[in-house]
């Protein structure tokens, strides 16, 4: 089943044709990445799926309900969960607060006044567990705008995942990494995405290749190819518009 | 557990400073408290905005004057008003000014939320002007009947005891500061210092920004409005000047910023430097506005954390210089 399907899908800004009529298919359980060149329209296409911009012309469906032009809020709460391709934490609260909102949003606390969200056992113990696994127990009391850059990133595509969403959408979750930084963080990235559905923007085609199970090129703002790692390595189209340049 | 017993035993203390602070400091600087106290809980629920929320009002005397104007006219109009249904129709006037403003002004942010308040903050003092058969226009209301704190039956207490009141008017805004505390304590709070930090986020997170502003502005009002109340029932007299007046606006906006708006207590320990300040200065001039602004422009040059981040750091620097590991430091 399609948990995530694209129809016909236009955008544009002030006349500059962006997305040209995508039809993208993410199926559950996978990890679809989208790649293209710059200016190729992936953040754009990320923008109008989650809610930021409403599509020109075009319809978007989530787990087989049409969402177009829901709000983010709303998607949210659908269960489709998103990181960003420039950090955008909460600086000056700590990790821990940062992971904590995520858990509160997921157990769906959001107008409790009448407790102390810090004698909130069940909360701290399963912000804990979440900081533990993405290796930030010593971050745990540093303000989030004070964390190393790739320490920041795995924080970054964490809270994304902290609300346990159906479907999580990765805008260039390795994005300004080192070399180093960016192995830790597909190691990462696999391991939390293991059993999810995932749609990943990516530049690094290292990362595509091991981490994708489907892969949709976009290139102009039309959707050039669809299928698997292999089967993308090998197609002509894909080559002369985008990997031959890196392969040459 | 130490630590615990050292809480307990702070608290017991500063209940019994509070308690006997009339006997000790004699009728003028008990007013002088209670003067402190409603601006310390006006500026702290100013803060709530500014400092908790980074919605940054210009007008937060509105709700200062509606809670002040509420609970006058009441006891005007109505015979036999008991002491904390006034009190609760003032905080019922400030919220429901809050209720037809959050519509629009959860919708804005920065200098257009500031200026927005300005105008709306400066309309309610010109309607209190104007309206006069309604406000008292320039003279205000005063020379309402003060009721007594009664429940029936059981005790009477009168409140035009300056000693009385004191007691009064530190219990209610004790409370008020206790809940505005724990408000920021709860999970709800925690949502309130996301939307200030990054309001997307938490839009992407599955919260709802415009409502979660909704929610603090009306209880940021409230507690103006609480404040206001009191200060009416204080004075016996409520003015446009001294309710809707732009230096009510302003005196929480100084206060929030010299206390440090990082910290919850700050604006309590900024009404009480401004409040000493005025207190000094008037004994040599008239002038106490153009000490508080310079006061502001120093504060803001050289400790823009306000006098708790100031202390903060200190304490830091303390610190790291007696601690043996800051020692070793140095001497590497």
């Amino acid at each position: 089943m399609n948990i995530l399907e694209t129809k016909g899908l236009y955008h544009d800004f002030k006349g500059l044709e962006v997305l040209f009529d995508v039809n993208l298919q993410v199926q559950e359980g996978e990890r679809h990445a989208v790649i293209g060149p710059n200016g190729a329209g992936k953040t754009t296409l990320f923008n109008v799926i989650t809610g930021t911009y409403r599509p020109r012309r075009g319809k978007v469906f989530f787990k087989g309900k049409e969402i177009t032009g829901a709000k983010p809020h709303e998607l949210a709460r659908l269960g489709m969960g998103r990181s960003f391709q420039l950090t955008s934490t909460f600086n000056r609260l700590t990790t821990f607060q940062n992971i904590r909102l995520a858990i509160l949003s997921k157990k769906k606390i959001r107008f409790n006044l009448l407790r102390k969200v810090d004698k909130m056992m069940d909360i701290t113990k399963e912000t804990d567990e979440v900081l533990k696994r993405i290796n930030l127990e010593g971050e745990r009391n540093f303000p989030a705008g004070v964390l190393s850059y790739g320490k920041h990133r795995s924080l970054e595509i964490s809270m994304a995942l902290a609300t346990d969403p159906d479907l999580v959408m990765l805008d260039e979750p390795t994005a300004g990494m080192s070399r180093d930084e960016t192995h830790y963080g597909v190691e990462l990235i696999r391991r939390l995405t293991e059993g999810k559905t995932a749609v990943i923007i990516e530049h690094d085609m290292d990362v595509v290749f091991s981490l994708a199970d489907r892969i949709t090129v976009l290139h102009y703002g039309q959707i050039l190819a669809e299928g698997a790692p292999s089967d993308i390595r090998q197609n002509q189209a894909v080559k002369d518009a985008y990997l031959g340049e890196l392969e040459a | 557990m130490k630590n615990k017993k050292v809480q307990r035993i702070s608290w017991v203390g500063l209940i019994v400073i509070l308690a006997l602070y009339p006997k000790i400091f004699g009728i003028y600087y008990t007013n002088f408290f209670v003067t402190f106290a409603i601006f310390a809980i006006y500026s702290v629920s100013f803060n709530l905005l500014l400092g908790y929320t980074a919605l940054f009002s210009f007008g937060h005397a509105m709700f200062f004057g509606a809670g002040g104007y509420g609970t006058a006219l009441a006891l005007k109009h109505i015979q036999g008003l008991p002491l904390l249904p006034a009190v609760l129709i003032g905080l019922v006037s400030a919220v429901v000014l809050a209720l037809i403003l959050c519509p629009i002004v959860v919708r804005v942010t920065g200098s257009a939320f500031a200026m927005l308040h300005l105008a709306f903050g400066q309309l309610m003092y010109v309607l209190a002007l104007k309206m006069r058969n309604i406000t008292g226009g320039e003279d205000g209301i005063g020379g309402f009947p003060i009721p007594p704190f009664s429940i029936p039956g059981i005790v009477s207490i009168d409140m035009k005891a300056p000693e009385n009141f004191y007691y009064f008017a530190i219990i209610v805004l004790g409370l008020s500061l206790w809940i505005m505390w724990f408000f920021t304590k709860t999970p709800f709070g925690q949502i309130q210092v996301g939307v200030r930090d990054n309001a997307m986020r938490i839009d992407y997170l599955g919260f709802k920004v415009p409502q979660t502003k909704a929610v603090v502005y009306v209880f940021a009002g409230a507690f103006a409005g609480i404040s206001g109340s009191i200060f009416a029932l204080f004075q016996n007299l409520i003015a446009a000047d001294s309710g809707f007046g732009i230096l009510v606006s302003f005196g929480a906006v100084i206060n929030t910023l010299v206390g440090g708006l990082g910290s919850f207590f700050g604006p309590v320990c900024g009404a009480a430097i401004m409040q000493i300040l005025e207190e000094l200065t008037t004994r040599y001039t008239d002038r106490v506005e153009l000490v508080a602004g310079l006061i502001l422009i120093l504060v803001i040059m050289f400790a823009p954390m306000g006098f708790v981040g100031g202390v903060r750091i200190l304490k830091q620097k303390w610190l790291a210089s007696s601690a043996p590991g800051g020692k070793l430091e140095k001497a590497s």
